[in-house]
């Protein structure tokens, strides 16, 4: 079609102006798509390192109101130091049954690693061998201890201080509460829901209860079989454990991944938004342009629609000019946002495995049907007033 | 061109024996702060088919304002005006804009071609509206040729040819799709004395071969090219 054509030329003849006012949109659609994809990512991350615990209800005291929960029994206590008793484990084993509940202790200790090294302090963990496969502990080297004076190390830790399957770690500041012997590294968590194990020691619960003479718990994590709702879990436990009075806190892992995730899109959201701005200011910077190439062509648009060229016509030219310019821009600047989005994916998180998702293909589409849309908006007006010149002011336009 | 005496007189012939424009009674006014301004008073004249009419008149007595109510692109404010049959009164802006593609040329004094155009595709510029696709190019070729326009040009764009050959391409424009009538508007005022006499004798070659030909004008060597002369002063026919 002819106008197609003379919107093609037209560019083409001012094409410092028009390329300009491509740049505008590259940045805009670069600027909306890469924040997606970085939110995307960022999401894509989260979810990796809480999914695997995606299926856990954490038990702990309850600590609100400035009451608690003392270690004997089932009533409550003004003690701070809050602890789950064996009798609340029971109550709540045959409550979730038959989802495992695990029992675990913790304390923070200092600790030395071979002679001659500073002292460290690091969370250990105290949890019965028996449930270690329900934990999912996965290990990248050695085997799980069996015995009392055996450990488990997370990986972070056992990086950062060179400990291998085999070393041993002197508790305590001058090694008085004895020393485990390291038969297992464990897996990279990431952040978790119950045991955060990078960071940590996970001894059993024996050598924990004799050392730190302990006979309560300080959380009890229960394990829920696929199938059954974290949810439901949750309510069982409240129903059996806060029965007169709040004495325990439950956590539905589900439920905070769910409320974590939704912060993750509100962010992305929020951050997309902030991109949307520069497609503003390249959408006005557009409107200027069409504005200039009408008022230009003011003589031009009388010709035409003196010799027969229809309204329609007229701002078709126009609208095809702001298409091009937009759809040019908008794929331009796609294209940059997939370079844009794995530059920043790999500087602020450090990996780019998330990129090739169908949530940033997303976000790199709606870039580019959000900077054809915004060129298409902003022509629509210029083309408007064009067809609506008069022709005969027009003609005398000079 | 025939004086209407008979205001009443109707306009029911058939499409080759009816005139190829008639106005009748019309009067425009522009509405303007200082006070409402008559350009056009009471005007009725009709054209008949192969006519060749100059009109003139001096500058402000109406001669554009005429112009511009017969090539359909302003409306009186009073009086009925028909083009071959057809009272444009009633008509909506875009039956208006059909009216002036397929029954009107139009020949300005400065050329008035697309600049982002070739010749070829200037030409075929109205018959593409017309037919809203892409048009053969030898009906443009064929005009081009009938206007004495050399075949190498045709693929130059309007900045690279003389003002003549631009005129020429112009008149070419304005013949493709076969209009009633071409309106010309000081066709000549822009071009020297040789050229300007040059697209007189085509026009009159046109004219010849049955084209009906309104030129507007105040040079009296290139009126007498004409058959009849409408002159206006005032906003009214005074010959």
């Amino acid at each position: 079609m002819i106008f197609w054509e003379i919107a093609k030329r037209n560019i083409r003849l001012h094409m410092l102006r028009s390329t300009l006012a491509m740049l505008g949109i590259v940045i805009g659609v670069v600027a909306i798509a890469s924040m997606g994809i970085l939110g995307n990512s960022l999401v894509a991350t989260v979810s990796e390192s809480l999914s695997s615990v995606g299926d856990s209800v954490t038990v702990s005291p309850y600590s609100g109101g400035g009451g608690g929960f003392g270690s004997g029994g089932g009533g409550t206590s003004t003690s701070v130091n809050l602890k789950l008793s064996d009798q609340n484990f029971q109550e709540i084993k045959r409550a979730v049954a038959p989802n495992v509940a695990i029992p675990v202790v913790s304390t923070s200790e200092r600790m030395k690693v071979g002679v001659g090294t500073d002292d460290i302090v690091a969370t250990i963990y105290g949890v019965d061998p028996q449930y270690i496969p329900d934990l999912k502990l996965v290990l990248t080297a050695g085997g799980y201890n069996n015995g009392n004076s055996g450990c488990l190390v997370g990986f972070t830790f056992a990086k950062d201080h060179n400990i291998k399957v085999g070393s041993r770690i002197s508790i305590g500041s001058d090694g008085e509460k004895g020393t485990l012997r390291v038969t297992g590294i464990i897996e990279e968590r990431g952040m978790s829901f119950d045991l955060s194990t990078d960071n940590a020691i996970v001894a059993t619960q024996d050598w924990f209860d004799n050392t730190y003479n302990r006979n309560d718990y300080d959380q009890i994590i229960v394990k829920v079989k696929e199938g059954q709702d974290t949810a439901d879990v949750k309510t069982l436990i409240e129903k059996t454990l806060n029965k007169r009075d709040k004495i325990v806190s439950v956590m539905d892992s589900k439920a905070t991944l769910a409320s974590i995730y939704s912060t993750f899109s509100m962010v992305t959201t929020f951050v997309t938004a902030i991109g949307g701005i520069s497609m503003v200011v390249a959408g006005v910077s557009i409107f200027n342009i069409m504005m200039m190439s009408v008022s230009e062509r003011i003589k031009e648009i009388g010709i035409m629609r003196s010799i027969g060229t229809q309204k329609k016509e007229v701002m078709s030219m126009f609208i095809y000019e702001a298409a091009i310019i937009g759809l040019i821009g908008s794929i331009v600047g796609g294209v940059l946002s997939i370079v844009a989005g794995y530059l920043i994916s790999a500087l602020m998180l450090g990996s780019t495995k998330y990129l090739i998702t169908m949530a940033n293909a997303l976000s790199v589409g709606e870039g580019i049907c959000f900077g054809i849309l915004v060129c298409l908006a902003c022509g629509i007006y210029p083309a408007w007033q064009a067809a609506n010149l008069n022709p005969i002011d027009a003609l005398r336009h000079e | 061109m025939v004086l209407l005496r008979e205001k009443e007189q109707k306009v029911t012939l058939t499409m080759n024996e009816q005139p190829v424009m008639v106005f009748k009674d019309v009067i425009k006014v522009y509405p303007l702060p200082s006070g409402d301004v008559t350009a056009l008073d009471d005007i009725s004249f009709q054209v008949e088919r192969g006519e060749f009419i100059s009109v003139m008149g001096p500058s402000g007595s109406g001669k554009s304002t005429l112009l511009n109510l017969m090539g359909c692109l302003d409306t009186p404010t009073s009086g009925d005006i028909y083009i071959s049959g057809t009272r444009t009164g009633d008509m909506s802006d875009m039956d208006l804009t059909n009216l002036r593609r397929d029954r009107i040329g139009f020949i300005f004094q400065y050329f008035n071609l697309f600049p982002l155009l070739n010749i070829i595709e200037n030409v075929t510029f109205p018959m593409m509206l017309k037919s809203q696709k892409t048009v053969d190019p030898e009906k443009g070729k064929e005009v081009l040729r009938s206007v004495q326009l050399d075949d190498s040009l045709f693929t130059h764009t309007p900045t690279e040819i003389s003002g003549g050959q631009q005129q020429r391409v112009s008149i070419a424009r304005a013949l493709i799709n076969d209009p009633d009538i071409l309106l010309c508007d000081e066709p000549t005022g822009n071009l020297d004395s040789k050229t300007g006499a040059g697209i007189m004798d085509l026009m009159s070659e046109l004219n010849r071969k049955g084209t009906t030909i309104i030129m507007v004008t105040h040079d009296s060597h290139i009126a007498e090219y004409s058959q009849r002369t409408i002159r206006i002063a005032d906003g009214r026919i005074v010959q």
